[in-house]
């Protein structure tokens, strides 16, 4: 594979590991899922111009509009928590009732 | 014939007319009115003779009043069977009735006013009985409703007489509309509003207008679902009771019925519906009357217990027998009133009969009086009330009817022997149990006049009319013995059966009320039901309707608020997580590594 791929896979997957590993802030996976969703864009517009396949170029159009769907979701699950406990600290869910 | 009937008729619009002038503001006007009445029921027994002697009947059209395209109405009077017998016992007593309300009024400062009111209710009552087309009718009609609310709300001071006078023009109102539908009705089928005209014509399925006839006679002689008006209607001054709710309003709706029953006569389902509800009535009445406190209100309630048999009468088939039962009722029922009316005014109004007790021997006169009236109405043999119950309840036993109605019919006779007893017992009976400074007074002459008259009436009534007038429909003439004496033995069982209980339990202590006695006392639950839950019911329905039914159901409520609140309840019940979210990315992250690392081993 080349060296770009290469590249944006390995950011890829350093944003995995900053979503499934944070400390206390929840805001904190919330950004590493955004650079998830921006190395993915990147990477699947890359193979497709260098390709020329153009069929599929509203492809990354439309990971766009569910990544923003996903961000708006996330942001208010974060807004719920902080309304109950003031902050977003992760230590905070083991008594989450709703 | 027809010019004396008319004259009598005159006569008494005579004090109206007057009343702009000095005769009204004189302090004899009362007295006037009563001279005309009592000149006016002379002239009327005039035609009254003659319709006995000949048996012609008479109809005065005289004035053409408007022609809507083809319907004609004109100012018709119908003198037949019934006006002419109604009329004279009618204007009898209410002679005796202004009589009484001379004394009894006599301390209040609108007495002539009062009187008007009286007399005006009385023309609109001849203007009722006397109607030949039902336009005019119904003039009677709503006339007499709009002085009975006048007369009700007498002491307007008084909201219990507000509220009461209120009500009786309510439910007067919905059988208006009965009325209205029926007028209606024959307008569009039959071209008419003439009696004449509408008993001629040939019509198949009737059942509608006799409807709308039945549901006003249940408001104006208000029969069980639009019964409540009548006992409310007691706040008025007695004298108004006595004329309004015991003679000759709460007749109205009966002698509607009456005036129809060549048209009921045929149709079998309105004869069954009539028993059914007649039979209810009175039921249901006299159970209510048992355990009353108020003299008045036992006494309507006896009024409404009557009603019910005029119309089980009417659903027998026998419109003949329960005009006959009016006019005798009317003589006995106005002289209980008027009895009352005097134990009232002279027990410093006290209306509630555990306070009185051992006026048998201050006011004999009243004390006679009120037994010979109970007499009357229980049915007592050759008293009045016998020559028109006994032969009700005979003919309701010999005939081919309802046999639950029939049986309920007989039970509300021996109550009603049951309550008068009761009655009795504690207003005359014992010791004294009122004040002990009130003067007893019996002697007024007017006092004594009017209940002098209504007493021979009582006694005499029944036989005189019922042997001189013209020959109608025949009355059952055999019988079983036993079929014969079933309304007589009913009401002596009633009579010892309350004599005997009231003796027994008279020295004993007051129990808690059972069910069964809070039931009868509060009038069966109807009017605390009735008056509160539908009007509460559709007002709460209407305003949650324009309020609340657009804006917060449907806009707010029904898509958002419905999906949070369905998925939040859902994740409570179904998730039992704990929420270590860390521990939860590091089992996975760890798990991906590990398989990653693993399954690499293929190259």
């Amino acid at each position: 594979m080349s060296m770009v791929y290469i590249n944006i896979f390995l950011a890829f997957i350093m944003s995995l590991m900053g979503l499934l590993m944070y400390r206390s802030h929840l805001m904190s996976s919330l950004l590493c899922l955004e650079g998830m969703m921006l190395s993915l864009f990147i990477m699947m517009t890359v193979a497709i111009l260098n390709n020329h396949l153009t069929l599929a170029s509203m492809a990354p159009i439309i990971l766009l509009v569910f990544a923003a769907c996903e961000a708006a979701l996330g942001l208010s699950l974060l807004v719920m928590v902080s309304n109950t406990y003031g902050t977003d600290y992760v230590q905070n869910l083991n008594l989450l009732q709703c | 014939f027809t010019p004396l009937m008319l004259t009598a008729m005159f006569i008494l619009l005579l004090p109206i007319i007057m009343s702009n002038t000095q005769l009204y503001k004189n302090s004899l006007y009362p007295h006037y009115v009563k001279t005309t009445i009592s000149y006016a029921f002379i002239i009327s027994m005039i035609p009254t003779m003659m319709f006995i002697s000949s048996g012609q009947e008479a109809v005065i059209s005289n004035w053409h009043w408007l022609s809507i395209q083809t319907l004609k109405l004109s100012l018709s009077f119908k003198m037949d069977y019934f006006s002419t017998i109604f009329i004279p016992v009618a204007l009898f007593v209410t002679w005796s009735i202004m009589e009484f309300s001379m004394w009894y009024m006599h301390s209040d400062p609108y007495i002539n006013r009062f009187f008007k009111y009286l007399l005006m209710f009385l023309i609109t009552m001849m203007i009722l009985v006397t109607a030949n087309n039902l336009f005019q009718l119904f003039i009677g009609w709503e006339g007499v409703g709009i002085m009975s609310f006048l007369l009700i709300g007498w002491w307007y001071g008084r909201a219990d007489a507000n509220t009461a006078a209120l009500q009786a023009i309510l439910y007067n109102r919905i059988g208006d509309v009965g009325f209205i539908m029926a007028m209606a009705w024959f307008l569009t089928n039959f071209n008419a509003w003439d009696f004449q005209q509408i008993f001629i014509t040939q019509h198949e399925n009737l059942n509608i207008p006799l409807l709308g006839l039945l549901l006003a006679a249940t408001g104006k002689s208000a029969q069980f679902g639009l019964h409540p008006w009548l006992p409310s209607a007691m706040e008025g001054p007695t004298p108004v009771s006595a004329l309004l709710h015991s003679s000759t309003m709460v007749v109205a709706g009966v002698f509607l019925l009456i005036r129809f029953y060549p048209l009921m006569e045929q149709n079998k389902t309105m004869q069954t519906l009539t028993l059914c509800l007649g039979a209810i009535t009175t039921l249901f009445t006299a159970i209510c009357a048992l355990t009353q406190n108020d003299i008045k209100k036992i006494v309507a309630f006896s009024t409404s217990s009557q009603l019910g048999l005029m119309i089980v009468t009417i659903g027998i088939n026998q419109p003949y027998l329960a005009f006959l039962h009016i006019c005798t009722h009317a003589f006995f029922k106005a002289m209980l009133f008027m009895c009352s009316g005097s134990i009232i005014h002279s027990l410093n109004d006290e209306q509630d009969i555990r306070k009185m007790g051992g006026l048998y021997k201050p006011m004999p006169f009243t004390t006679t009086s009120l037994i010979i009236g109970s007499l009357a109405l229980t049915g007592m043999p050759f008293l009045t009330g016998f020559y028109s119950k006994d032969l009700i309840i005979e003919t309701a036993n010999t005939s081919y009817t309802n046999a639950w109605a029939l049986l309920i019919t007989l039970i509300a006779t021996s109550l009603t022997a049951a309550y008068s007893t009761r009655i009795m017992f504690f207003v005359l009976l014992g010791q004294p149990r009122f004040n002990t400074l009130n003067l007893i007074n019996e002697n007024n002459t007017h006092l004594i006049n009017s209940i002098k008259r209504l007493l021979i009436g009582s006694i005499f009534a029944g036989y005189l009319i019922s042997y001189n007038i013209p020959p109608t429909t025949i009355p059952q003439m055999t019988m079983p013995y036993y079929l014969k004496l079933t309304a007589l033995a009913v009401t002596i069982a009633g009579f010892i059966l309350a004599l005997e209980l009231n003796l027994a339990a008279k020295n004993l202590k007051f129990m808690y009320p059972s069910s069964l006695f809070k039931f009868s006392n509060l009038l069966g639950y109807f009017p605390i039901v009735m008056h509160r839950l539908p009007s509460k019911m559709s007002l709460t329905m209407s305003q949650k309707s324009a309020s609340m039914l657009l804006d917060m159901i449907w806009l707010e409520n029904v898509l958002p608020k419905s999906i949070s609140l369905f998925q939040m309840k859902m994740s409570t019940t179904v998730s039992n997580q704990k929420g270590l979210v860390k521990l939860y990315f590091l089992s996975f992250m760890i798990t991906l590594a590990l398989s990653l690392i693993l399954l690499n081993s293929h190259e």
